[in-house]
Formats: structure tokens, C-alpha cells, sequence
């Protein structure tokens, strides 16, 4: 309950006082019942021992008074009931107000937030934040444009330049200590296209000489 | 509220109260000359007393009347104690704190009779009422003196029957702390609090 605490200071009321007085009220029924109630008691002992004295008619006398002093507690009981119905539901009234008091205190607030947003206002907010919208995308528009077919091209050329180095970077890797031995082979597989080379020519120069007596 | 005495001060209490092995030893109930004894003998006094009047919820002693009581008499040793000595040790008591003589009708102090019992400070009967209001829901309520002794909301409470002044030293405290306000009936008494929240 926060708005008690908010309360300029702690005063007692009128309301509270007339809280009070019942409560008051109340406590008095409440002692006087309690002092009937010894009396009811009293009486019956007296009736008691009046009937055990034989003394039937003080017995009758002290029976009578009991039944009219039930008839009283009675009374307050009701008297009771009323004053604290009364007292409850000025307390519940009392919670009332201040559960309005809260309403009203929240419907306020609201009101005054829901002033701070009106219409116009997020109206334009909505307005310049599509314009801004639209700004960006004009500019991302013309980032995109600023780059030319040429360019494009540039940028495959660096790409491709990329991925050959890539290459490049790979293949050496692999026969690094292989080399020298296959080195020999391959000065042999030179050397015999050489032979073979010569042997055409040697065939040539046969078939030449055999020629040669055909064409003798 | 003068009306209202806690029905217990009067009569005698029941008897069933656990009694300590020191109250079956003679010479306690005889007043030691020894000085050094005799602080001792008043300190086990008066926590006697005040376990005495909890366990049976005495708010006030009477020194006429308690005096009969089996707390100063023990009949199984034949022991009692003296009116003076009795009186020397509610002295004390009221020294410690622990228990306030009644301001009678003389201003002698020696005349004394009826002496409040602090078996609990009024510092923790404000406690003790502060946290009941607060766990009954009862902050912002208005309540009378009698309610809170008598009340039904108070029946299992340990304050149950408080005696009046009692009560009003523990309300001081509270509103001391900002917690209550004591309210006047319309004829001038003061005959109801208010108890707001704690700050």
C-alpha cells in the first residue's frame, strides 16, 4: 500500500476517531457482558443453595432475575453485532477510498503519459523515421552503383590472382626430396629420344644407300 | 484505563511452576550477611521471580498478598522468606530494570507494596505487538488499549492480558519509533493507538 507511506504525515482523522469511539463502544458491551456473565453464574449458585436450604420461593426469585439478565445478554449480543457490522463496514469504506484514491492517482498518471504521446507527435515520429528509411536506402542504392562493370572486372582479376597464388603455394610442396633421385632417370630418358633420334637418320641414310644401287 | 486488572495479580497462581534445585536449599530463603553472597543470592532472586511470573503471567506483584505465595514459601523445608527481605529484592530488581514499584499513596518509598514485573522489557513487548500487527494485517487499523489485552485477534498472543501500564510503555516505544499514535476517547482518556507501518 504505497500511498500510505506518501501521506504528508500520520494524522488521526475524523474518520479514525469515530472508528475509535465505536471500538470503544464495543469494548464496553463486551465488559459488561462479561460482568453478566459472573453474575448468571452467581445466581445460579444462589438458587442452588436456596433449593438445598429448601427456600423455594428465593430459589424461583434468583431463577427469575437469572432469566431476565439472559435476556439482556442477549440484547448486547445483538447490540454487538450491529456496532461491529458498523465498525467493518466503515473500515471497508475506508479501503475503498483509498483503493479510488489509487484509481484515480493511476488514471492521472496515465493520462498525462498518454498526453506526452499524442497523435501528432508520433505521427512525425513515424514520418521522419520513413524518411530516414528512405535515406538509407538511396545511399546503399548509390554505394552499389558507384562500382562499375570494370571494376567488377578488377575485382574477378584479384580473385583469380588470389586463387593462383593458392596454386602456386601448393604444388611445390610435394616432391621436395624426391627430386635428385628421379634426376638421373630422366637424364637417360633424355639421352635415348637422342639415339632414337639418330637412328631415323641412320635408316635414312641406308635406305639411301639402297636406293642408290636402284638408282645406279 | 484503571478498570482493567489482569485477573492473575490477585490470586494466588497455580503451583505447577518447575521450581529450580536452589529453592529447596534453606539458607535461601534467609538473608546472607556475606555481601558477596548476597549479590549472588539476589541475582538467583530475582531470575527466580521473573521465571515465576512468566510462567504464570504475573504482570504486577503484590507484596502483601505475594508474600503467601508458594514462590516465597516453600512448605516441604519449611522456608519463607521475609517481608523486608522480599521487598530488598524487588529493590534490586527495580535497579536492574527488571521490575517498577507502583507509586502508591505515599511518597515514602519504603511503603512500596505492588511492584510492576518486567519479565519482559516494554522494548519487546513493542516488538512483539509490532510484529503482531504487522502479521494480522492490522497496520492503518485503529485499535483500543482493551482490544489488544482482551481482544479476540489477541487471544493466543503472549501479550494476552497485559497489564495496562505495561502496555503503555510498550506503545511509548513504539511511538517513539514513529509506529503508533495514541488516541483519546472522548473524555479525555487514553483509551486507543493507531499503528501506522514501519518507515
Amino acid at each position: 500500500m504505497g500511498n500510505y507511506s506518501s501521506r504528508p504525515n500520520r494524522k488521526i482523522t475524523k474518520h479514525d476517531r469515530a472508528i475509535l469511539d465505536m471500538k470503544l463502544q464495543r469494548d464496553t458491551l463486551q465488559q459488561y457482558q462479561r460482568r453478566i456473565q459472573v453474575i448468571l453464574d452467581r445466581e445460579r449458585e444462589i438458587a442452588r443453595q436456596c433449593l438445598e436450604r429448601g427456600d423455594k420461593e428465593r430459589a424461583l426469585l434468583a431463577l427469575r432475575k437469572r432469566k431476565y439478565k439472559v435476556q439482556l445478554l442477549s440484547k448486547t449480543d445483538s447490540q454487538l453485532e450491529t456496532l461491529e457490522r458498523l465498525t467493518q463496514s466503515i473500515e471497508f469504506a475506508l479501503v475503498e477510498k483509498d483503493v479510488l484514491f489509487g484509481l484515480q492517482q493511476g488514471s492521472q498518471v496515465l493520462k498525462e503519459i498518454n498526453r506526452e504521446m499524442s497523435m501528432d507527435k508520433v505521427e512525425r515520429l513515424l514520418d521522419e523515421s520513413a524518411d530516414g528509411i528512405a535515406y538509407q536506402n538511396e545511399v546503399s542504392q548509390m554505394l552499389a552503383d558507384s562500382i562499375t562493370n570494370a571494376e567488377e572486372a578488377e575485382i574477378e582479376e584479384e580473385l583469380e590472382a588470389m586463387r593462383r597464388e593458392e596454386l602456386v603455394k601448393t604444388i611445390p610442396t610435394a616432391p621436395e626430396t624426391e627430386l635428385p633421385q628421379a634426376q638421373p632417370e630422366a637424364a637417360e630418358e633424355e639421352a635415348e629420344p637422342e639415339e632414337e633420334a639418330e637412328e631415323p637418320a641412320r635408316q635414312a641414310s641406308k635406305a639411301r644407300n639402297r636406293a642408290e644401287p636402284l638408282l645406279a | 484505563m484503571s478498570t482493567l486488572t489482569s485477573p492473575t495479580s490477585s490470586s494466588t497462581p497455580s503451583t505447577s511452576f518447575p521450581f529450580p534445585s536452589i529453592y529447596s536449599f534453606p539458607p535461601f530463603f534467609t538473608r546472607q550477611p556475606n555481601s558477596q553472597t548476597w549479590t549472588s543470592q539476589l541475582s538467583l532472586w530475582s531470575s527466580l521471580i521473573l521465571a515465576y511470573c512468566r510462567y504464570n503471567r504475573i504482570w504486577r506483584i503484590d507484596l502483601n498478598t505475594a508474600i503467601e505465595w508458594d514462590l516465597f514459601n516453600n512448605r516441604d523445608i519449611n522456608r519463607s522468606l521475609k517481608l523486608e527481605t522480599c521487598r530488598e529484592i524487588l529493590d534490586s530488581m527495580v535497579k536492574n530494570g527488571d521490575a517498577e514499584w507502583v507509586s502508591g499513596s505515599g511518597s515514602n518509598p519504603s511503603k512500596n507494596t505492588s511492584a510492576i514485573i518486567y519479565w519482559r522489557r516494554p522494548e519487546e513487548w513493542a516488538n512483539i505487538i509490532a510484529d503482531w500487527i504487522d502479521s494480522t494485517g492490522q497496520k492503518n487499523a485503529i485499535l483500543t488499549l482493551y482490544e489488544i489485552a482482551e481482544g479476540d485477534l489477541s487471544y493466543s498472543q503472549d501479550f494476552r492480558g497485559i497489564d495496562p501500564t505495561i502496555l503503555r510503555k510498550a506503545l511509548d516505544v513504539l511511538i517513539r519509533r514513529g509506529q503508533a499514535q495514541i488516541m483519546k476517547s472522548a473524555d479525555g482518556e487514553e483509551a486507543g493507538v493507531k499503528f501506522f507501518g514501519s518507515q
